[in-house]
């Protein structure tokens, strides 16, 4: 019963920085009905740049925090110019095309210049950990899970009470009667494009400082955690992305304690694969 | 107010608009009908930017805005409902306001907005009304409410595309008052409708179109006597 409370614990925390990443694609995916495979890529520069002033500048966490998320923004306004403005009239399966293209780009450019391949990335190390009866909860894990609650309790606050965020939800009900409502639908684009980078970029310092390191595979690794967290939450809604996230944590951490790592990755996408199959929600049309 | 000059809609081989001119004048209410597939939400389309014409210009208090996008044309004072609802079905009413309506923050609900919108709800009988989400809205509640959302955006010209299309009697008597209402605040409407009691009953002009061509213009009375108006609608007399 402890081991599982302890993997239910761990689930949740894991799962919130999930749900960040969901949270991410929905934003991208909910407005602009276009998937970006290159999401996880963006943040990969991200931690990359992060881990570089981490060893230049040890100690200089804030920095450490900053050069990610700025590096992840800017590489998210990359992959708008040449993934979704440059193709806005496109087929979105094109766009999601050139979304893989730059994503290879991006890893092959880490890879290219990172001769190590693994960087290290620094963490608060002062923290400590607590122990609630017989359940750890380490350090590092809090702050990925306090720090994912506070951006999504940010984020819901900007996107369900203010104009900017009614208008971006209102662009992805329908983004022709937002435009004939005197929305701007490409600034709303691309503003939520920046807002999903930047959600992005603090969810990559939050994967990254739990994790210590980052490898070149680390783009692909949150592609498929937020494409997953998505889709369980029924792909195009926000809510849905935080539970998809947490789903997909809690399943992975019991997986990993009652039947081992290997068959971890394994539980969850066998888990996607059914909400896909079995859900009509899963393939509706996107409502933020 | 609006000026349509040799306006041309192409498809492909299809000819929705053919060189159509039309004058809208300021605080007028101008009835524009024609049968199925003659071209009249083709030309609300056109000139609210959602396509851009194949061929003409259109000028709104003489300025050329042809081309010019959805939003950009709002701002400059045309505004638009729609044929079929599109209301922004998963936010509530107040808020389907809140986005259209002309305000200078982002972020906050500034004071004078906020009297803006409670003013246009209680003027389409929408004030009790404001928390539901719109999809849950009944049917002519959900007419109400598009015509609310673009009076939000304070636009001076109003085309209303079939708004009583679906509204039983009682609703379609409402909905003629409150576009007499809008007159009397001086706004200008263009009414594209099939409902021919409606559009005689309230328009000072009427337009006319026949696959994708302008056949009459003038008061109603004069269009119903139209020898060519009568046979688009009643076909050739043998």
């Amino acid at each position: 019963m402890v081991d599982f409370l302890q993997a239910l614990v761990d689930g949740v925390m894991l799962g919130a920085t999930y749900s960040l990443l969901g949270l991410g694609f929905t934003l991208i995916f909910g407005v602009l009905r276009r998937l970006n495979l290159a999401f996880g890529p963006t943040i990969l520069v991200g931690i990359y740049a992060g881990s570089h002033v981490g060893l230049a500048w040890p100690g200089a966490l804030w920095a450490v925090v900053a050069a990610t998320v700025v590096a992840a923004i800017l590489c998210g306004i990359y992959v708008e110019r040449c993934s979704f403005r440059a193709l806005a009239r496109q087929a979105p399966v094109v766009s999601m095309i050139s979304t893989f293209a730059v994503w290879m780009q991006l890893q092959e450019l880490v890879s290219l210049f990172e001769a190590s391949r693994t960087m290290p990335y620094p963490s608060p190390a002062w923290l400590p950990a607590l122990t609630v009866g017989p359940i750890l909860l380490r350090s590092d894990a809090l702050l990925m899970w306090s720090g994912a609650t506070a951006i999504m309790l940010a984020l819901f606050v900007l996107l369900y009470r203010t104009r900017f965020g009614t208008a971006v939800r209102a662009v992805a009900d329908s983004s022709e009667a937002a435009a004939l409502m005197g929305v701007n639908v490409s600034i709303i684009g691309a503003a939520a494009f920046l807002l999903a980078s930047t959600v992005g970029g603090l969810a990559g310092v939050l994967i990254a400082q739990s994790q210590q390191q980052v490898t070149p595979y680390f783009g692909l690794w949150a592609t498929v955690k937020g494409l997953t967290a998505m889709l369980l939450g029924g792909a195009g809604s926000l809510p849905g992305a935080v539970a998809g996230g947490v789903i997909l944590g809690v399943v992975e951490t019991q997986t990993l304690w009652h039947f081992g790592g290997q068959w971890r990755d394994l539980a969850s996408f066998a888990l996607l694969f059914l909400v896909i199959a079995l859900s009509p929600r899963a393939r509706s049309e996107p409502t933020l | 107010m609006l000026a349509i000059e040799g306006l041309s809609k192409h498809f492909g081989g299809v000819q929705a608009v053919h060189r159509v001119d039309l004058q809208v004048r300021g605080n007028e209410i101008l009835g524009l009908i024609g049968p199925n597939g003659s071209g009249k939400s083709t030309i609300v389309n056109v000139v609210t930017g959602v396509f851009p014409p194949t061929e003409g210009r259109v000028r709104l208090r003489d300025r050329d805005i042809t081309g010019w996008q959805p939003h950009r044309v709002l701002a400059a004072g045309m505004g638009r409902t729609f044929q079929s609802i599109r209301l922004f079905g998963g936010l509530t009413v107040w808020q389907n306001l809140w986005v259209a309506q002309k305000a200078k923050s982002w972020l906050a609900v500034d004071r004078a907005s906020m009297k803006k919108i409670e003013a246009t709800l209680e003027f389409c009988r929408l004030r009790d009304k404001k928390d539901e989400l719109a999809r849950n809205l009944g049917f002519g509640e959900q007419r109400r409410l598009e015509l609310a959302r673009v009076l939000a955006a304070e636009p001076d010209l109003l085309l209303l595309d079939e708004p009583a299309a679906g509204m039983n009697a009682a609703e379609i008597e409402d909905l003629r008052d409150r576009i007499l209402a809008l007159k009397q605040r001086g706004k200008t409407v263009v009414l594209i409708e099939h409902h021919m009691e409606l559009v005689m009953g309230i328009a000072e002009r009427v337009a006319v179109l026949n696959f994708g061509v302008k056949i009459a213009e003038g008061p109603p009375a004069a269009v119903q006597d139209d020898e060519r108006v009568r046979e688009a609608y009643l076909g050739h007399r043998r």
